[in-house]
């Protein structure tokens, strides 16, 4: 006689991919039917072996090796995918929530390392900017006057009749105190610290 | 048709409107002083967090607790609604927004934060910031006053061939909140319109990300300016004069990379870069180095200015030669 046997599948990976804060209520995962429209807009796929595709499916099928998978680093975040799907997933936002686990893990902080500099003056000065340790290769990309331009930034802002971009005092003893009470002090340590 | 304030307004600050093209700055307070939009600006607002937040640098719960304490800078000073000027400022807040109004545990999560920052007075409270009714872009604030826009309109623009780029973090990560297309975005075509522009519309590549691609700029540059690239051949395969922007990172990627991609690829695009604002503010007459900030750019826009001397000359408002570029 056959007997029919149920699969005792593990889904515990999209289970943590659908538990995480990044995660929308309204993620349709579970619908995405592999129609491959992801795939077919990524400007990440065109350039690189980035397939938003088949790392859905790979959640889908728990395979956790989609995390140290180093292609998921290749994703633009322009979020086309999320724009054109038919089941109302979200690829770059299950693509962010990856490199997430991947940088819990330990192994995804060697990806973020070089971007560490804009933790330090994002808590210095409340304001974000392109990290300084990438500012010679924009110089060098863009020409000397972009060297002029950061020199006199501020000089060109009071001609605008716009004040200064960097916070006051207080509101920036605010900003790092969140970012202390957050863990965001701490993660930063620790990402500078695998260098 | 979604509702769209023109009142009690906080012009959100962005870190690279701010240090790349203060510019857009500038000339979006010069048009909103002209079509009557109630704004202000707070120097206690800390930025969104958008770059850090997509070099994966950032998690959402700090990102979070940095935005409920701008919401509640907002709220305080009675300027409910939030206008950006930046697609990642968009999709980060509304993203916070959402998180805050839907996610318990993340919302008593951000408060505890406040309160071990002794910040208690900030705790955010579910539904202070409605995403889809408090936080917009600039864009769409001058969408909503297109006729008021109209009828300011003192240059005439109408000899230049122009196109669109509209931001990816605008258009596709919130996309029932976007107005004027997802797929085949008008937004940006349409203020154009209002000051008496007609784009040239659709293109090949027209919704195709700038190809900043926040790390894939720094870490895989061949890859993110071939991307820029694509757009840019698409561009010139239509004889464009004249992209616009909403967006400071795509219009960094576009105006401070166009120049390499030229030498590269041994080619010429000649494709002027302004943000939607600087353009409605040219058409409105404001002086390109105290208004617009053309001396922040790559691409020199005094070429462009030159092509419109008539019309420039004709309303006495620009004088190209008034000061050299810094470029």
């Amino acid at each position: 006689m056959k007997t029919i046997k149920l699969k005792k599948e593990s889904v515990q990976l999209v289970k943590d991919v659908l538990k995480d804060i990044k995660a929308s209520p309204d993620l349709g995962i579970y619908k995405c039917v592999q129609c491959g429209m992801c795939t077919s807009v990524c400007p990440g796929a065109r350039q690189t072996e980035y397939d938003p595709r088949d790392m859905i499916r790979r959640v889908l099928e728990d395979d956790e090796t989609v995390i140290d998978d180093d292609n998921i680093w290749n994703c633009f975040s322009c979020y086309t995918c999320n724009s054109v799907c038919p089941s109302g997933n979200n690829a770059s936002e299950i693509n962010q929530i990856l490199r997430q686990m991947s940088i819990d893990k330990g192994e995804g902080m060697k990806k973020i390392v070089s971007f560490a500099a804009y933790g330090d003056s994002f808590m210095e000065l409340g304001v974000g900017s392109i990290p300084n340790n990438f500012f010679d290769v924009m110089v060098k990309d863009v020409g000397p006057g972009y060297m002029d331009l950061k020199i006199n930034i501020e000089d060109i802002r009071a001609d605008l009749g716009l004040g200064s971009y960097i916070l006051p005092e207080n509101a920036i003893d605010e900003v790092e105190s969140i970012l202390d009470n957050s863990g965001f002090k701490d993660r930063l340590e620790k990402i500078k610290r695998c260098k | 048709m979604k509702f769209i304030p023109d009142k009690d307004i906080l012009l959100f600050k962005s870190c690279l409107v701010n240090v790349e093209y203060p510019g857009i700055e500038s000339s979006t307070c010069y048009i909103f002083d002209r079509i009557d939009v109630d704004y202000y600006v707070d120097e206690r607002q800390s930025c969104c967090t958008g770059l850090g937040h997509y070099y994966d640098l950032f998690d959402q719960i700090s990102t979070t607790a940095l935005a409920a304490r701008n919401f509640h800078i907002a709220v305080e000073t009675g300027h409910k609604n939030i206008a950006v000027m930046c697609a990642t400022c968009y999709a980060i807040l509304k993203k916070s927004a959402k998180i805050l109004n839907q996610n318990e545990e993340a919302r008593n999560k951000v408060n505890e934060i406040l309160d071990d920052s002794n910040l208690e007075k900030r705790e955010y409270t579910q539904g202070d910031m409605d995403p889809a009714q408090n936080i917009f872009h600039v864009a769409e604030i001058f969408f909503n006053k297109r006729e008021e826009i109209s009828s300011q309109v003192k240059v005439d623009l109408t000899g230049l061939r122009v196109a669109t780029h509209h931001a990816c973090h605008y258009c596709k990560v919130h996309y029932n909140d976007t107005i004027e297309g997802v797929r085949d975005p008008n937004l940006i075509d349409k203020l154009a319109e209002a000051v008496g522009v007609e784009t040239i519309g659709w293109y090949d590549h027209k919704r195709v990300t700038c190809g900043a691609g926040f790390r894939q700029r720094f870490t895989n540059k061949e890859a993110s300016l071939a991307v820029t690239a694509g757009k840019l051949q698409a561009l010139k395969e239509n004889k464009v004069d004249l992209l616009l922007h909403m967006c400071p990172n795509c219009q960094m990627q576009f105006d401070r990379y166009q120049p390499y991609i030229e030498e590269k690829l041994d080619t010429e695009f000649n494709i002027f870069h302004l943000n939607i604002s600087q353009f409605i503010a040219l058409a409105f007459g404001a002086d390109p180095y105290k208004i617009l900030g053309i001396q922040t750019h790559t691409v020199p826009i005094e070429p462009l200015l030159k092509k419109l001397n008539y019309s420039l000359e004709s309303n006495q408002k620009v004088d190209v030669k008034a000061k050299k570029s810094i470029n």
